[in-house]
């Protein structure tokens, strides 16, 4: 399955783009998504992030389906 | 449906903009007691370089919806007149303000209660990202406490 996955602040210049298609096999969940992201980009290892699902932060054996929205976020700074 | 309020403004928020706020109160004859957050970029020195500005970016859509959530927990566990949240996006120079929160009630103990609530949660919950510009152009990515 392809899933669309967004990027922000410090990981976004990681990855070097807002958002884009990752495959992944059918009833994948949140923690293989990360592992792969993490093989894909390096540098996300040393990183500490969050991945939201639908605008909320899950646990990561929750499965991930193609109308889920995800995002990568990094530590938050606002205020 | 309630229509909600967009809490995003672009660039810095104008210290005339919270004065109108203020004003706008006035004929809120309820209320005995306003505070008021004003959160200000800070020169901070980070190995030698000084911070210039904090250029904000954030998940837009998680965040007005975070935003909702924090207003609402707040409303229901504080007698709250009304509550007001503005924060900014984009280029913000040191010295100026980048987040804007104003909460009203009749009595003071309950406005200093809700204000530090809807600060801690804010800064906590919201998905917004500081990026600290230096004067040579060259950046790191602020971290909340």
């Amino acid at each position: 399955m392809e899933l669309k996955v967004l990027y922000f602040g410090m990981i976004a210049e990681i990855t070097n783009c807002q958002e884009e298609m990752i495959f992944l096999e059918q009833g994948s969940n949140v923690d293989q998504l990360e592992n792969l992201l993490k093989d894909k980009y390096r540098k996300l290892q040393d990183l500490s992030f969050k991945i939201a699902i639908d605008k909320e932060i899950k646990s990561n054996i929750v499965l991930l389906n193609t109308k889920n929205e995800i995002a990568l976020l990094p530590p938050f700074s606002g205020g | 449906m309630k229509k909600r309020k967009t809490v995003f403004i672009e660039g810095p928020i104008k210290p005339s903009f919270i004065a109108n706020s203020i004003e706008k109160h006035q004929i809120k004859t309820s209320i005995g007691a306003h505070d008021i957050f004003l959160g200000q970029v800070r020169a901070d020195e980070i190995e030698g370089n000084i911070v210039q500005a904090i250029e904000y970016s954030a998940y837009k859509d998680m965040a007005e919806e975070k935003f909702h959530e924090i207003r609402e927990a707040t409303f229901s566990k504080y007698d709250l007149t009304c509550m007001h949240i503005y924060h900014s996006l984009g280029k913000v120079k040191a010295g100026e303000i980048c987040l804007f929160v104003f909460v009203s009630a009749p009595h003071r103990r309950v406005a200093f209660e809700a204000l530090e609530f809807l600060v801690e949660e804010i800064k906590k919950d919201v998905p917004v990202f500081g990026k600290e510009i230096f004067e040579d152009e060259t950046h790191v990515w602020k971290v909340n406490n």
